[in-house]
């Protein structure tokens, strides 16, 4: 009998049970950002918008338009600013309707 | 009926046909009344040949002769009759096909008195009753067949073609000649039936001598590797009425000539001549097979598949020699059945797939599969034709051809009632090579089939071919010919079992046929089928997904989109399977055959995508004419270089070897 | 096939019964069709995981073929390069309906590249897409989810979800 079967045995089922359990390596996947609405300044709003990479965020007056599906979860804006940007954890973000992921998200941090 | 008169009918037919085509075949009008006056020629001897094979031998009639060669005698014989009807049914067949097909001219009229001659000379060889008949009039028709293949002489392949044709039929025939003498100087008559009666006479040695000479002889012009190397390059260059004629009976005068000798003249003899004889024709049909998977031509390719099938024959015969050495008369007698029932096959569907062969070249101008494609949207009631012509040649069931070569495989499967072990393999191992010939036959048939009619047409010739005004008549009989004989088989194996009786003797219908429609190959316990009910069976399968298909698809409308190509922006014709790629596999697999030799041509050396064109050119080695034809020429021509001295040109010296002539002979007579 | 812009009580309805047509038709055994319209891979890279034992979508009655006449869903990666448009479009009318359209990664959705001479810079304006998968490259369990979201066996969350964080950070 070939070693693999007698290993694959030993090591048990590895196939995940999603949909039905969550998969524990759900926790380690990169994910978008959430914001916090009272720290987010217009001018900290602006640094976030120029430093994406991939034109997920933009500032429509006192919104931040946050374009899930554009982004790209590389964690950029969590750098600039930590205190207005946290990791969301979610990975489930299929959408049937594309403006579904279109996030408005007020500004309402006073300006320093 | 006797078929005699019925046969004389079809001859004189024959003969107005002729004189007809050359007194006004330059007007269309006469063309058409000399096919027609041979088509009722080709009807009456159909009805001659099947009265031949039912009512046994006729008795002999002599028709005049002379001093010189003798009284010319006829009679027309069971065996003889499949061939006759045969050449009846391609004799209606071209009569409908050829006003369509040629021009009107002079050379037309020529042409088609030639040909209405050389049909009545093949006639004349299978009602021949004595041996000065047989060889005057197997002469006659190869002259004729020489004269018909040079319809375009100033061609040079059509002037090479021709050469070969008739240079190894007068070898074959030297031959023939020699196994003839051999056996009339043994049995000392000249008529047939009474040397087949007296062939006790001839002692073994001499026996096997002419059985050999014959199958050598008659082999060249049937066309048995080795000795198939002219059918190749005659076949294609005649016109393809011409080609039809020469493929579906002219091989099979050799076939005639094998079994005449094999089982008429003399049947019994040792049981290596048999096995000798299946050898031959598995190896032939074999090479034939591989040689054809080469080929781009149509023409030479079915003249290949001739080679191939002609090999298929040739082994029934020699299986059904080997078990009458061991005393199965059975099986003795329904191989040669097998055989003959593949014979009538063969010609119907190889004359139908010429005869379409010249309908493609009339449509597109080419014969070259690589430049055609997507006919069968173009000249779609050839193709249908053409489709069951393919099903026949490829053996493929219900029709004509399957049906036959299961009656061949059934009996060689039977070999272990030899009770030899070493025999029982032989045999074995031929049925094996007719079963990777049958393998090989439907690739080749895949190709010949599906590269020129389905897929896209590759050149504009092909985009631009038609079949208005091109003759469909003539291979639509052949098609509902090759059904009738595949349906109706149980019919025909009736009769030719009838004929078998007369030929060895033995009465098969009862072990044959038992029952309705059933065909059992000579013993009960062994095997069975139905054609006639394999093709009601085969209907009604294919009926019930189309019944299926009508009653459940979706009532919506549907798209129609274009075929899905992998989204290639511009997909060429040329980008779809050729036929040289087709068969490439085989190819690489029998190289050792093939010995192709490779020669490849780049514009420069630059890397691979900026050299420019690259030559590519592969061809096979032609190992029957260079290793075995070629070395026989040349050591003519060395003989022929040792003997010229003597032709000097001096008129003293010639007055000398005529007084030396005189002095020996005078000396010789004194002794 | 299903996308739907405004929803009225009305339409809601046809959405719901198309949903269930849906999940009848596809809910059990779904053939994908992969194409990629100029992605760096990584999406397809993620796709192939699909097929792995860990993750295993033969489970849930996907299955992958490279023929579109056999495939009920499409799965398109990549910013949609203009060279590409034609096979894209002949891919897309080679599957017979009903379809269904998957646009998969940031790429696709409009993200990382934008419109200039050589991209579309996404999907969207080439064919009708009925599901948008997020992600640079979305992971496989994002995939499985929307591929369940799109024959309907799992409900789509992310409309839900608004990605503002309120109360004081700990």
């Amino acid at each position: 009998m070939p070693l693999w079967t007698l290993r694959g045995l030993r090591r048990g089922i590895v196939t995940t049970r999603y949909p039905a359990r969550p998969d524990p390596s759900a926790a380690l996947l990169p994910t978008p950002p959430v914001f916090r609405p009272d720290v987010l300044t217009p001018g900290l709003a602006d640094r976030l918008v120029a430093v994406c990479p991939s034109r997920a965020l933009a500032r429509d007056g006192d919104l931040l338009v946050f374009d899930v599906g554009a982004c790209t979860a590389c964690g950029r804006c969590r750098a600039e600013a930590p205190h207005a940007a946290g990791d969301s954890g979610e990975f489930e973000l299929a959408a049937t309707v594309r403006e579904h992921l279109v996030k408005q998200i007020p500004l309402g941090g006073r300006s320093a | 009926m006797n078929p005699l008169p019925v046969v004389a009918g079809a001859a004189a037919a024959w003969g107005l046909a002729t004189l007809i085509a050359l007194t006004c075949g330059s007007t269309r009008a006469g063309i058409r009344a000399s096919c027609a006056v041979s088509g009722l020629g080709g009807a009456a001897a159909l009805a001659g040949g099947v009265s031949a094979l039912i009512s046994g031998n006729s008795r002999v009639v002599s028709a005049g002769g002379s001093v010189v060669v003798g009284t010319l005698q006829l009679q027309a014989t069971s065996l003889a009759g499949v061939f006759v009807a045969l050449l009846g049914l391609i004799a209606v067949a071209t009569a409908l096909y050829a006003p369509r097909y040629h021009e009107p001219g002079h050379a037309t009229g020529l042409y088609l008195g030639v040909f209405n001659l050389a049909v009545l000379a093949s006639l004349a060889v299978l009602v021949a009753g004595n041996v000065v008949t047989f060889l005057v009039a197997w002469e006659t028709m190869a002259l004729l067949c020489y004269l018909l293949i040079l319809r375009r002489p100033r061609q040079r392949e059509v002037a090479a073609g021709a050469f070969w044709f008739l240079a190894l039929s007068e070898v074959g025939f030297v031959a023939i000649v020699a196994a003839f003498v051999i056996l009339a100087a043994k049995t000392h008559t000249m008529q047939l039936d009474l040397i087949a009666a007296r062939a006790h006479l001839v002692s073994g040695d001499w026996r096997v001598t002419a059985y050999l000479l014959a199958l050598t002889g008659f082999g060249f012009k049937a066309g048995l590797v080795p000795l198939h190397v002219w059918l190749p390059e005659a076949h294609p260059v005649a016109p393809a009425d011409g080609s039809a004629f020469l493929s579906g009976l002219i091989t099979k005068l050799g076939v005639y000539g094998i079994a005449l000798f094999g089982f008429v003249l003399l049947p019994d003899g040792p049981a290596w001549r048999g096995i000798l004889t299946m050898g031959v024709g598995a190896v032939t049909a074999a090479i034939g097979i591989l040689y054809a998977l080469g080929e781009r031509d149509i023409k030479r390719f079915l003249a290949f598949s001739t080679i191939e099938n002609i090999g298929i024959i040739v082994t029934a015969f020699g299986a059904a020699m080997t078990f009458l050495a061991y005393g199965q008369r059975l099986l003795w007698a329904f191989l040669l059945l097998a055989g003959l029932y593949h014979v009538a096959n063969h010609g119907s569907y190889k004359t139908l797939m010429f005869q379409e062969a010249g309908v493609i070249e009339h449509a597109t101008g080419t014969r070259d599969m690589d430049r055609l494609g997507g006919l069968a949207h173009r000249m779609p009631r050839s193709s249908v034709i053409t489709f069951l012509g393919t099903l026949g040649i490829a053996a493929l069931p219900p029709l004509n051809g399957f049906v036959s070569e299961w009656l061949i495989f059934q009996g060689l499967f039977q070999g272990f009632r030899t009770g030899s072990h070493l025999v029982a393999i032989l045999i074995v191992l031929a049925a094996g090579t007719l079963g990777l010939t049958g393998g090989l036959a439907i690739y080749a048939f895949v190709r010949g089939y599906g590269i020129p009619f389905l897929g896209m047409p590759r050149t504009r010739q092909a985009a631009a071919a038609s079949e208005a005004r091109q003759p469909q008549a003539g291979p639509a009989l052949l098609a509902v010919a090759c059904v009738a004989l595949a349906v109706g088989a149980p019919v025909m194996l009736a009769g030719l079992a009838r004929a078998m009786r007369t030929i060895t003797g033995v009465t098969l219908r009862p072990v044959l046929l038992p029952g309705n429609l059933t065909v059992i190959p000579a013993h009960t316990n062994f095997a069975g089928f139905s054609p006639t009910w394999l093709t009601v069976f085969l209907l009604a399968v294919c009926a019930v997904p189309a019944l299926i298909y009508l009653a459940g698809r979706p009532r919506g409308a549907s798209r129609i989109e274009p075929v899905w190509d992998g989204g290639i922006i511009a997909f060429k014709p040329r980008m779809q399977y050729s036929a040289m790629t087709f068969s490439a596999p085989t190819r690489v697999m029998f190289d050792a055959l093939y010995r192709p030799s490779v020669s490849v041509l780049r514009a420069s050396d630059d890397p691979a995508g900026s050299s420019g064109p690259v030559h590519y050119e592969s061809e096979a080695t032609p190992i029957f004419e260079r290793y075995l034809y070629r070395p026989v020429v040349r050591a003519f021509e060395w003989l022929a270089d040792v003997v010229r001295p003597i032709q000097s040109g001096d008129v003293n010296l010639y007055l000398f070897y005529v007084f030396a002539a005189v002095l020996v002979a005078y000396l010789v007579a004194a002794l | 096939m299903m996308s739907q812009d405004a929803t009225g009580p009305a339409i809601q309805e046809t959405s719901e019964e198309l949903q269930r047509t849906v999940t009848r038709m596809f809910g059990r055994s779904l053939h994908i069709r992969t194409l990629d319209t100029g992605s760096c891979a990584s999406c397809e890279q993620e796709i192939r995981l699909l097929a792995a034992p860990h993750y295993d979508l033969h489970r849930l009655g996907f299955f992958f073929t490279p023929a579109p006449r056999h495939a009920d869903l499409l799965m398109v990666t990549g910013p949609m390069v203009q060279v590409f448009e034609t096979a894209a479009r002949k891919t897309y009318d080679a599957i017979p309906d009903p379809k269904i359209v998957v646009a998969t990664g940031a790429c696709a959705l409009g993200g990382v590249y934008q419109p200039d001479p050589f991209t579309r810079g996404g999907i969207g304006s080439s064919f009708p897409v009925d599901v948008w998968i997020p992600g640079c490259p979305p992971s496989p369990l994002a995939l499985l989810q929307g591929l369940l979201v799109a024959v309907g066996r799992l409900a789509d969350k992310v409309k839900d979800l608004d990605f503002a964080l309120n109360g004081t950070p700990t």
